[in-house]
C-alpha cells in the first residue's frame, strides 16, 4: 500500500529521521510511537506531503511517488485527520467537506444547496453520523469535528481509484474516554476501505487499535511488531533506550534543598486543563513535572507564569498569597520563564544581546531612572563571561547566537532580574548534545546558589537525571510525587505507570 | 488552549447567536426610540428618505464587505468614488458625451481597475492592505483631481440625472439600484464557489490554500469586486448631486465602514456577510436620519459612528483568541 | 546569509544618501536653493510636518498605526484659535492636554478593548473630528490681533532662525532622549521587534503601547497649534493634508510598519525628503494634487522596502 525506503531528513545540524523504512499493508492500522523529537511529526508530515524527504523515497502500491504538497498526496489517497485544525469553524459541515471541490455542485455557475448538503450526508453516513451538513463546524462538539475530519479524508475515495491511507495525528488529545471509544469504533469498521497510520502518545490507546507497532526513537525505527506482541512497558522500554547517565546529568552536583518554600501551590485548577493541584517548591530544589499531552502540566507552568489564571486554588510565592494575571506580575514576585519557543518567547532575536540581557531587569541598569547604557554593556559583559557564552561582543544582535548560546542569554536575562524561581519549559529543544550538557551544568550551578526550578523536560532521561522531586501528572491530576535524590533515582518505568 | 474552547463551546455558541440577532434589534430599537421621539419618522414619506439615504452607503458597503470578509480592509473608498466619479463626468462631457449611460460602466470599470491595483500591491508585494489602500486612497483622489484638472463638472446628461430624479413604484431608482446590488452580492456570497472561497480564506488562509484556494486570487477578485461597487455608487452619487469632482467622495470611507462592523461582520475574517451589512446600512440611515429630526448637528454623527466602530469592533473580537493586536 | 546585513545597512542609509541627491540635485538646478535663508525656510515648512511625524513615529515602532494623527492636529489648532482670547497662553496647555486626551482614548480603546490599531483609531479620527467640528461649528476661527501677539513664540524667529524650526529642533531632541534614555523608549523597541518576548519577559505590554499613542496625541496637538500660529486661525478640517505626509515620512525615513526598527533620527530625514521632494515638484511645476498622486505611490513602495515579512506570516 504504503512504504518508505530509506528517508531522511535534518532541519539544519539536526538529523529529525534517520534511514526509516516503514510498511502500511492493505487494510492495517499501524501504530506509530516514540517520545518527543523522536520524529513522529516528521515523518507524519512528510507522508502527507507537508514536507519533502533530504534522502530516501516513498512507494504508493510499489511505485515510487512525489508529493509535493498536501494536494498531491490527496491524489495518491492519502488523507489526514490532525486534532481538529484544517477544519474551517466560520463553515457549515458540508462546505467544509467539499472545501475546493463547489465545482462539482454547480449549476449554471451557482452551488446547488440541496446537491451539496445530499453528497455530505451520504459522506458522513460513512462515518456513522448523523450531523446536519448546514451546521457551522464551530457549533459542533469535539468528537463531532474529528468525525467530519475523518469524513473528509474519506471524500477521497470519490477521486481515488484505489485504497486510502489515513493519517491520523494525535486524534485523542482533545477528546472524552466515550469519545474515543467512538472514534476507534469507526477506525476498526472501516477498515475494509483504508489502512490507518495512527500516532498518539497514549501507549494503551495505540496497543488497543492498532494492528502493528513501529517504535522511533532519536529520529530512527528501533523496532517494529505485531500489537498482539507488545505491551506498554515493553514499548517504553524501547521509546527511552536503556540506563541513566548520571554523569551526564552531572547527578554528583546536586545538592539537597534548602528547607524553606518558595512557591506553595494548593488546590490549583484550570478548566478541564488541570485541577486540584498540590505542590510546594524549596529553595534550591529541581521539581520536574512529568506527563504525557493533555495530562496537563504545560497548562500547570504556564498558569504559576501567569499566562493564563487559574480558575481554583491559591498560589503563595516567597511567603506571599498572589493572584498573577499576566507574566509582568510573575516577573515581579521573582519567577522566570525559559520558554521552549527561545526564539519567539525568549529572545528579541534582532535586538542586542546587551538590550535582551537586561529585559527582564531594566532597573538593574537604570540610574536615576533613566537607562545606562554604559552600565547595561559591562552588565552584558560580565553574563557572557560567566555563562561562557560565545560571542564577539554584547552589541551583536542574538540572531547571530547558536541556539545554545542564546538559551545562555534567556538565562542571563533572569538572573539579571534576579529571579529566585525559574520555570523551564523544555529548555534543551533542538540543542545539540553539547549545548545540553552545558545547560545541565548551569542548572546544577544556579541551583547550588540557591534558585528554585520547575522543570518540564522532552525525555524521561532529562526529567530524572535533573530533578531533586517529580510530579507526575495524567488527565489533568497529580498521580504521584516521586524523591529523586542522587545515587536513588527512580527507574522511567517507575514514573510511567503513574503517566499512562 | 484547545481544551478550554470545549467548554466554553455552548457559551461561544449562545454568544455568536446573540452577535447574530443583535444588529436587528438595534435596528428595531433604534426605530421605536426614534418613532417615539419624533413621530415623523414613521411616515411614509420619511421612510423613502431613509431608503434613499441609505442607497449609496448600501452599495459602497456591499463592496466593503467581501474585503473585509477575507480579514482585508479598504480604505480607499473615498479616493475610488473620486476617481470614478470623475472618469464618468469627464466622459459624459467630453466627445464621448452621446454615450449617455453607456459611460456607467466606464465608471465601473475605473472603480475595478482601482481596485485590481489595491488587490495586486496587497497580494504581490505582501503588504498589508490598510497600508496600500491608505496610499490609494489618496492616489485616487490626487489622480481624480489632475483629470479633471481642479474644479468642478457639472453632469447635465439627462439619463444619469434620471437615476437620481425617476422614481419606480414610489422609490428613486436609486434604492431599486441599491436593491439590486444587494441581490447580486447576495448571490455572489451564497450561492457561487467564488463566496465560498471568500469565506474559506476569511476563516483560515492557510486552511483554504491547503485544499487547493488559490487565495491570492480570490484576495484581488475581492479588491476588484469591491472597487467595481465603488464605481457604482459613483455614478449614484454623481447621478444625485449632478457634478463629478474630487469631494464627491468625502465623508463616504467612515460610513462604509462603520455599517459593515455595526451589521456584524467580523473584522478578522470568515464571519458575516451582506445581510449582515444591509442591517448596518439601515441602522446607520436610521441613526442619521432620527438626529436630523432630533435637531442634532449633523457632525456629531461622525463622532457617533466612530464610536458605534469601537463599541461594534470591540464586542466581536474574541478575546481569548487575541493575544497580539497590532 | 552574509549578504543580508549588507543589504541592511544599505537600507540604512539609503535615506540619508537620497536626501543628500535630491539636494544637490535641486541645488544644481536652481543655485538659489542652497541660500542660507531659503533653507531656513525649507526647515520651517518641515517643522510641523516633523512634529507630526515624530508623535507617529513612536505609534509604528511599536508595530502600531495612528490614523487619528491629523484630526487631533486639527482639533488643537481649533481650540488655541477659540481659547487665547480668553486664556491667553493658558490656551496652549489645554490644546496639548486634549490632544493627550484624545491619544490616550485611541491607546486605551487598541490595548484594552483589542481593537486593531487601525480601525480604533480610525474610529478615534471620527470622534475627534466630530468634535472639532462641533465646538467650531465647522467655521475656521481666526486669531485677532490681540491674540497674535501670543502667537509670537512660534511666529517669531531667534537669531534669524525661525522659532518652528528651533521648537522641531527641541521635539527631535527630547525624543531622541526618550527613545535612548527612558525604560519606555526601551521597552517599546522590545515590543515592536518582539511582543511575543517582550511579554514573556514581565514588559507591561498594554501599558507603554497606550504611552506611546498618548505621546503621538500630544505631539500632534503640539503640531496643530504650530499651524494655528502660523496661519493665525482654527481650522476643524486644518490637518486633513497631512496625514499621509506623516506617516509617509516615518516609513520613507527607514522604520518599519511592522515596528521594531527605526527611530525618530529616521523620521528627520524622512519628513526633510517629504519637504524637499515636494518644494522640487512645485518648482518643476506638479500641481499639488499630482503630488497627493506621487505621495501615496511613495508610501507604498517605502512600506514595501521595509517591511519586515517574517513577522506577518499571514499578510491581511
Amino acid at each position: 500500500m504504503l512504504e518508505t525506503i530509506g528517508l531522511s531528513k535534518s532541519f539544519g545540524s539536526l538529523k529529525a529521521l534517520n534511514d526509516i523504512d516503514i510498511k502500511v499493508g492493505r487494510g492495517e492500522v499501524v501504530g506509530l510511537v516514540g517520545e518527543n523529537g523522536a520524529g513522529k511529526s516528521t515523518l507524519m508530515r512528510i507522508l502527507a506531503g507537508v514536507e519533502q524527504p533530504d534522502e530516501g523515497e516513498l512507494r504508493r502500491d510499489g511505485e515510487p511517488i512525489h508529493l509535493s504538497g498536501p494536494l498531491d498526496a490527496g491524489r495518491q489517497g492519502i488523507g489526514l485527520v490532525f486534532q481538529e485544525q484544517s477544519l474551517l469553524l466560520n463553515m457549515s459541515v458540508a462546505e467544509n467537506l467539499f472545501l475546493g471541490r463547489e465545482a462539482e455542485f454547480t449549476r449554471f455557475g451557482l452551488i446547488d444547496r440541496n446537491k451539496l448538503h445530499a453528497a455530505a450526508r451520504q459522506q458522513l453516513a460513512k462515518v456513522g453520523q448523523t450531523i446536519d451538513p448546514g451546521k457551522r463546524v464551530s457549533e459542533l462538539a469535539f468528537s463531532e469535528r474529528q468525525m467530519v475530519e475523518l469524513a473528509k479524508a474519506l471524500t477521497l475515495e470519490d477521486r481515488v481509484d484505489r485504497d486510502l491511507v489515513i493519517l491520523l495525528d494525535e486524534p485523542t488529545s482533545v477528546l472524552e474516554q466515550a469519545e474515543i471509544d467512538i472514534l476507534f469504533a469507526r477506525v476498526r469498521a472501516l477498515r475494509a476501505r483504508a489502512s490507518f497510520v495512527f500516532v498518539s502518545h497514549r501507549l494503551d490507546e495505540v496497543l488497543a487499535l492498532s494492528d502493528r507497532i513501529y517504535v522511533m526513537k532519536d529520529g530512527a525505527i528501533v523496532g517494529a511488531m505485531p500489537a498482539a506482541e507488545a505491551s506498554v512497558p515493553k514499548l517504553h522500554q524501547m521509546m527511552v533506550g536503556h540506563g541513566l547517565h548520571g554523569e551526564y546529568y552531572r547527578e554528583n552536583e546536586q545538592r539537597p534543598p534548602a528547607a524553606d518554600a518558595v512557591l506553595v501551590a494548593r488546590g490549583l485548577g484550570s478548566g478541564r486543563a488541570y485541577r486540584d493541584v498540590d505542590l510546594t517548591l524549596h529553595r534550591g530544589e529541581v521539581l520536574a513535572i512529568a506527563g504525557v499531552i493533555g495530562s496537563g502540566r504545560e497548562e500547570l507552568i504556564r498558569t504559576i507564569f501567569g499566562f493564563e489564571p487559574a480558575d481554583t486554588g491559591t498560589l503563595e510565592v516567597f511567603g506571599k498569597t498572589v493572584v498573577l494575571t499576566s507574566p509582568a506580575d510573575a516577573v515581579a514576585r521573582g519567577i522566570g520563564y525559559i520558554p521552549r519557543e527561545r526564539r519567539v518567547e525568549g529572545l528579541v532575536m534582532l535586538l542586542s544581546i546587551a538590550v535582551n540581557t537586561t529585559l527582564a531587569g531594566l532597573d538593574g541598569v537604570c540610574r536615576r531612572g533613566l537607562v545606562d547604557h554604559a552600565r547595561e554593556r559591562a552588565v552584558a559583559r560580565s553574563w557572557i563571561d560567566r555563562l561562557a557564552i560565545k560571542t564577539s561582543g554584547p552589541d551583536l544582535p542574538c540572531s547571530s547566537l547558536s541556539g545554545g548560546n542564546q538559551q545562555k542569554v534567556v538565562l542571563a536575562k533572569w538572573l539579571q532580574a534576579g529571579s529566585g524561581i525559574l520555570i523551564l519549559d523544555h529548555p534543551t529543544r533542538g540543542l545539540d548534545v553539547g549545548a545540553k550538557e552545558e545547560v545541565y551544568r548551569l542548572i546544577r550551578e544556579v541551583c547550588a546558589r540557591g534558585t528554585a526550578v520547575i522543570l518540564t523536560a522532552d525525555t524521561l532521561e532529562e526529567t530524572i537525571g535533573l530533578a531533586h522531586t517529580i510530579l507526575v501528572m495524567r488527565d489533568g491530576r497529580v498521580t504521584a510525587k516521586i524523591d529523586a535524590a542522587p545515587g536513588a533515582k527512580p527507574a522511567q518505568v517507575d514514573l510511567i505507570e503513574y503517566m499512562v | 488552549m484547545s481544551l478550554a474552547t470545549t467548554s466554553a463551546n455552548h457559551g461561544e455558541r449562545l454568544r455568536s447567536r446573540l452577535r447574530k440577532t443583535a444588529p436587528l434589534l438595534v435596528l428595531v430599537g433604534l426605530c421605536i426610540l426614534i418613532g417615539v421621539t419624533s413621530p415623523n419618522f414613521l411616515s411614509l414619506p420619511n421612510g423613502i428618505r431613509v431608503l434613499t439615504a441609505a442607497s449609496i452607503p448600501m452599495v459602497l458597503a456591499l463592496g466593503a464587505t467581501f474585503v473585509i470578509l477575507v480579514g482585508g480592509i479598504d480604505l480607499s473608498v473615498e479616493g475610488n468614488i473620486a476617481l470614478s466619479a470623475i472618469v464618468l463626468s469627464l466622459v459624459l462631457s467630453g466627445p464621448l458625451g452621446t454615450l449617455g449611460l453607456w459611460a456607467v460602466p466606464l465608471a465601473i470599470l475605473a472603480g475595478a481597475a482601482m481596485g485590481a491595483a489595491n488587490g495586486a500591491a496587497h497580494v504581490g508585494l505582501r503588504i498589508p492592505s490598510f497600508m496600500v489602500t491608505l496610499g490609494t486612497w489618496f492616489v485616487g483622489l490626487g489622480l481624480g483631481t489632475v483629470l479633471l484638472g481642479g474644479g468642478t463638472i457639472r453632469i447635465v446628461e439627462p439619463s444619469i440625472r434620471a437615476l437620481s430624479l425617476t422614481r419606480f413604484v414610489g422609490l428613486p431608482l436609486l434604492v431599486w439600484i441599491a436593491a439590486a446590488a444587494l441581490l447580486v452580492a447576495w448571490v455572489l456570497q451564497a450561492r457561487t464557489r467564488f463566496g465560498r472561497h471568500v469565506y474559506a480564506v476569511g476563516g483560515a488562509e492557510d486552511l483554504a490554500a491547503l485544499s487547493g484556494i488559490r487565495v491570492g486570487r480570490i484576495k484581488v477578485l475581492v479588491f476588484i469586486l469591491a472597487g467595481a461597487f465603488y464605481g457604482l455608487a459613483a455614478v449614484m452619487s454623481a447621478a444625485q448631486i449632478g457634478q463629478g469632482n474630487a469631494a464627491v467622495g468625502d465623508g463616504r470611507l467612515f460610513t462604509t465602514i462603520t455599517a459593515v462592523v455595526v451589521g456584524g461582520t467580523s473584522l478578522a475574517g470568515g464571519d458575516g456577510g451582506v445581510i449582515e451589512t444591509a442591517i448596518g446600512v439601515l441602522i446607520v440611515a436610521v441613526l442619521a436620519n432620527g438626529m436630523i429630526l432630533l435637531g442634532i448637528p449633523p457632525y456629531v454623527q461622525q463622532a457617533v459612528q466612530g464610536l458605534m466602530i469601537i463599541a461594534a469592533v470591540a464586542i466581536s473580537i474574541d478575546h481569548r483568541l487575541f493575544r497580539i493586536v497590532k | 546569509m552574509s549578504a543580508v546585513p549588507s543589504l541592511a545597512r544599505w537600507r540604512d542609509a539609503a535615506p540619508a544618501l537620497f536626501l543628500a541627491v535630491l539636494v544637490a540635485v535641486i541645488t544644481v538646478a536652481t543655485p538659489d536653493f542652497a541660500q542660507p535663508g531659503n533653507l531656513l525656510g525649507v526647515l520651517a515648512d518641515t517643522a510641523t510636518l516633523f512634529v507630526l511625524a515624530a508623535g507617529m513615529t513612536f505609534v509604528i515602532l511599536i508595530g502600531g498605526i495612528d490614523l487619528a494623527a491629523h484630526t487631533i492636529a486639527s482639533l488643537s489648532s481649533v481650540v488655541v484659535a477659540l481659547l487665547l482670547p480668553t486664556l491667553g497662553y493658558g490656551a496652549f496647555p489645554v490644546a496639548l492636554a486634549v490632544g493627550f486626551a484624545s491619544g490616550l482614548f485611541s491607546g486605551v480603546v487598541h490595548v484594552r478593548l483589542h481593537v486593531p490599531s487601525f480601525i480604533a483609531t480610525l474610529a478615534t479620527s471620527g470622534v475627534v473630528s466630530g468634535v472639532a467640528l462641533l465646538v467650531s461649528d465647522a467655521r475656521t476661527i481666526s486669531i485677532d490681533a490681540a491674540g497674535r501677539s501670543q502667537l509670537a513664540w512660534i511666529t517669531g524667529s531667534v537669531a534669524g532662525v525661525p522659532a518652528v524650526v528651533l521648537i522641531a529642533a527641541a521635539v527631535f531632541l527630547a525624543c531622541a532622549f526618550v527613545q535612548r534614555f527612558t525604560r519606555f523608549g526601551r521597552r517599546s523597541l522590545a515590543i515592536g521587534a518582539g511582543e511575543p518576548a517582550a511579554w514573556a519577559s514581565g514588559i507591561r505590554v498594554g501599558r507603554q503601547k497606550i504611552i506611546a499613542f498618548a505621546l503621538c496625541g500630544t505631539l500632534a496637538a503640539l503640531a496643530g497649534a504650530l499651524l494655528a500660529g502660523r496661519l493665525s486661525a482654527g481650522t476643524p478640517v486644518l490637518g486633513n493634508q497631512l496625514l499621509l505626509p506623516a506617516i509617509a515620512s516615518v516609513i520613507v525615513g527607514g522604520t518599519a510598519i511592522t515596528g521594531g526598527a527605526g527611530g525618530i533620527g529616521r523620521t528627520l530625514i524622512g519628513a526633510l525628503i517629504i519637504t524637499v521632494v515636494r518644494i522640487g515638484m512645485t518648482f518643476v511645476g506638479v500641481n499639488i494634487f499630482a503630488q497627493q498622486v506621487v505621495f501615496g505611490l511613495v508610501l507604498i513602495a517605502a512600506v514595501a522596502v521595509t517591511i519586515d515579512r517574517t513577522k506577518i506570516p499571514i499578510v491581511k
